[in-house]
């Protein structure tokens, strides 16, 4: 009878502490049964038939989570708000991210490759704290109100539903808050010399000239359009005409910033001796335009794209 | 199909039914392994791990009356129908026959359409 006591044992290390006794009291009653009926036919049992009977049973903690099933650790009532509340938070702790890193990358001597380690490390460090606090409070929801369906879910309308359309008529926050981080991040690029003490303006590493920063400062109503854009889809999370209409208009107006500013001459501040010896101005100057020519391209793809769209919506 | 799906289809079949039948059993008292025979006999195969899990489930509910009873030098525990159990079943009883009757006339029409 020793193996029986170890495989309840078993099963009971795998229960919660308040059902332990009781269920174990009872599989023990259960098992014992079993053995007799055994023992009737066989006459007295061997420990290898006690072994059968326990086996046939399953493994203890099969056993136990039959007793007492895995809970998830967010119940499937929340599921669907606890993904959206994940993506919104993390796309807010990414844009607060960007305005840090930023900030410091054009206040320092920061180099770019750090500017972006920065970002992604500080990033990792928001998710792992917004994960963990998001998910412990679902799962303190989940424990507490399992069967819980939001407000939203109770009161909907079939009428408010959007209409079916193309899959790509649905907006992902993913591309919301991407396009978000680019219009702060222009923002804080433009005008960080507002919030620099003069100490840190000296310092600081800004390559444009005074006429291309002069153009960029005239482009800083788009970046507030942009946001202005973002969050009209960040609450409809459906492209409309309207929607695409002023999409077109914005991306256009920034490919048109963007070329002016590949046509001023010169369009980079540089020191001279810090850059001797590892590249010519000429060849920085030639990069940077380039850049800029590539950089043009994705608001010109989303220009055409949207078109496209505009077309298919008609 | 392969054996997989048919188990995992047939299983969900029974799951409903299992309830069903477990609460028509414990009109008499039982413990677990005489309901378990019980149950065979009638020519409902149902392992150990499913049944006994089932009637902690269903009492817990409220479903069953349960009492600790010493006989044959050990202690059972013997479960029964609870009076909230009698009436679920007699309820539960009406709609098996209803989907029954509604699923013999459908079952038998396909099985026309097939002949």
């Amino acid at each position: 009878m020793d193996l029986v006591q170890r495989y309840i044992a078993a099963v009971q290390r795998e229960l919660p502490q308040t059902k332990r006794d009781e269920i174990g009291r009872e599989l023990n009653a259960n098992i014992m049964d079993q053995l007799d009926m055994l023992s009737e036919q066989r006459g007295e049992l061997a420990e290898a038939d006690i072994a059968a009977v326990l086996k046939q049973m399953g493994h203890p903690r099969t056993v136990a989570q039959q007793f007492v099933p895995p809970q998830p650790l967010i119940s499937p009532g929340y599921m669907s708000l606890y993904k959206s509340t994940l993506f919104m938070v993390l796309g807010i702790l990414f844009l607060l991210q960007v305005v840090d890193s930023t900030s410091a990358w054009l206040s320092s001597q920061m180099s770019f490759l750090l500017y972006m380690k920065s970002l992604a490390s500080g990033f990792m460090q928001d998710v792992l704290l917004g994960f963990t606090s998001i998910t412990l409070a679902f799962w303190l929801m989940s424990r507490f109100e399992p069967g819980q369906s939001s407000q939203c879910e109770q009161s909907w309308q079939p009428e408010q539903l959007p209409k079916a359309g193309p899959h790509w008529q649905h907006i992902s926050l993913q591309d919301i808050f991407t396009d978000l981080a680019t219009y702060v991040f222009l923002l804080i690029v433009i005008w960080f010399p507002l919030w620099l003490s003069p100490e840190q303006l000296a310092n600081s590493r800004f390559l444009f000239t005074d006429s291309a920063h002069q153009i960029l400062k005239w482009a800083s109503p788009l970046a507030l359009l942009g946001i202005a854009n973002s969050l009209w889809q960040l609450k409809q999370r459906f492209w409309s005409r309207s929607m695409l209409l002023s999409n077109i208009v914005l991306n256009a107006a920034f490919v048109a910033v963007i070329l002016l500013l590949v046509a001023s001459d010169p369009l980079l501040k540089l020191e001279t001796e810090a850059w001797q010896g590892v590249l010519q101005l000429e060849q920085l100057e030639r990069a940077a335009v380039t850049g800029l020519v590539i950089t043009a391209m994705f608001p010109l793809w989303e220009v055409v794209r949207d078109i496209l769209r505009l077309r298919k919506l008609a | 199909m392969t054996t997989a799906q048919l188990d995992k289809m047939r299983l969900e079949l029974r799951r409903g039914v299992l309830v069903l039948a477990v609460l028509a059993s414990l009109k008499q008292a039982h413990y677990g392994y005489s309901l378990r025979k019980q149950l065979q006999e009638g020519g409902i195969d149902i392992d150990e791990g499913t049944l006994y899990p089932l009637i902690r489930r269903l009492a817990e509910q409220g479903l069953l009356d349960s009492e600790w009873r010493q006989g044959e030098g050990r202690e059972r525990r013997y479960y029964q129908l609870s009076q909230l159990g009698a009436e679920l079943l007699t309820q539960l009883t009406d709609e098996w026959q209803q989907l029954n009757a509604a699923l013999g006339s459908l079952l038998g029409s396909a099985t026309e359409e097939n002949s």
